[in-house]
C-alpha cells in the first residue's frame, strides 16, 4: 500500500471528526468526534514514520504521547460532563448558557 | 500483495463506515459502540503499518479504556426521550462546507507523495520505543506521568463537584 492511501483514510477520519464536532448537539457526541480526530492524527504519524523514516520510531513515540494525553483529556472531560449534567440537567450544548448571565 | 490490499481496504472501510456511524447515529449508545469499532479498525491499520506497540496500546487504552468510559457516561446520562430528539444542530450545511474545503486541501496534500510501497520489512519497535522513552524523551515521559496524575485528581475533583446539592 502507498502512503497516499493511508493519508486519504486518515483525512476522511479527520473530516468526519470535524463534521461531528460541529454538528452534534450532545456533548458526549462532540467528545467522541474529538477522539476520531486524535486517531486520524495518530494514523498519520504512524504512516509517515513507516514510509518516510522506516529506521526510526520517533513518530510512533509521539503517537504514544498523544494516546496518553487523549486518555487524560477524556477522563477529565467526562468528569466535567457529569458535573455539568448535575447542575443543568441536560447534555445538549445549546442549553449550557450559565455564563451568559 | 493482493492479500495485503484486501486487508487494507477492509480495515479502511470498517474504520470509515463506523466513524460515519459515530457522527450520524441518533442513538448515542449506538454511536459509542461504533466508536469502539472505529478505534479497533485504526488499531488494525497500525498493525499493517508495522507499529506493534502502538497497536497494543491502541487496543488497551482506546478500545478497552476510552470507549468503555464513554459507554459508561452515555448510559449514566442517557434518557429514553433522547431517542425522539434531533441529535444534530441546524448548522450542518455550514459544517459540510467547512469539511468540503478542508477535504479539498487534504486531498491535494495526500496526492503529493510518490506512489511507492513501504521500504523494507517492518521491524519490531518495542525495544527501540523503550530506549527512546528512557533516553531522548525522558523529560516528556515524566511530564506525561505528571499529567496523568493531574488528570486522575481532576476527574475525582470534578465528579465530586456539586454533589452536596
Amino acid at each position: 500500500m502507498t502512503l497516499s492511501a493511508y493519508l486519504v483514510v486518515s483525512g476522511i477520519l479527520f473530516l468526519l471528526g470535524i463534521f461531528g464536532a460541529l454538528t452534534r448537539r450532545n456533548i458526549i457526541g462532540i467528545l467522541m468526534s474529538v477522539e476520531l480526530m486524535f486517531n486520524a492524527a495518530n494514523l498519520n504519524l504512524a504512516a509517515f514514520n513507516r514510509f518516510l523514516h522506516p529506521g526510526g520510531v520517533a513518530g510512533q513515540c509521539l503517537a504514544l504521547f498523544i494516546i496518553t494525553i487523549a486518555a487524560a483529556e477524556v477522563v477529565v472531560g467526562l468528569a466535567l460532563v457529569l458535573a455539568i449534567n448535575r447542575n443543568t440537567d441536560t447534555v445538549y450544548v445549546e442549553e449550557f448558557n450559565l455564563l451568559k448571565g | 500483495m493482493v492479500f495485503q490490499q484486501i486487508v487494507f481496504y477492509s480495515l479502511a472501510a470498517l474504520t470509515v463506515l463506523s466513524a460515519l456511524a459515530v457522527v450520524t447515529m441518533r442513538n448515542t449508545v449506538h454511536s459509542a459502540l461504533s466508536l469502539g469499532l472505529c478505534l479497533g479498525g485504526v488499531a488494525g491499520l497500525f498493525a499493517m503499518l508495522g507499529a506493534d506497540f502502538l497497536f497494543a496500546g491502541q487496543i488497551m487504552v482506546y478500545v478497552g479504556g476510552i470507549a468503555l468510559l464513554v459507554m459508561f457516561v452515555v448510559m449514566l446520562l442517557g434518557r429514553a426521550s433522547d431517542l425522539h430528539l434531533r441529535q444534530v444542530n441546524s448548522q450542518w450545511l455550514a459544517a459540510l462546507l467547512v469539511c468540503a474545503i478542508a477535504g479539498a486541501g487534504l486531498w491535494r496534500v495526500a496526492m503529493l507523495p510518490p506512489a511507492a510501497a513501504a521500504p523494507g520489512a517492518a521491524m519490531p519497535t518495542t525495544l527501540r520505543l523503550g530506549q527512546l522513552m528512557m533516553g531522548d524523551y525522558a523529560v516528556p515521559f515524566e511530564l506525561v506521568s505528571l499529567l496523568l496524575t493531574a488528570g486522575l485528581l481532576g476527574a475525582v475533583f470534578f465528579s465530586e463537584l456539586g454533589k452536596e446539592k
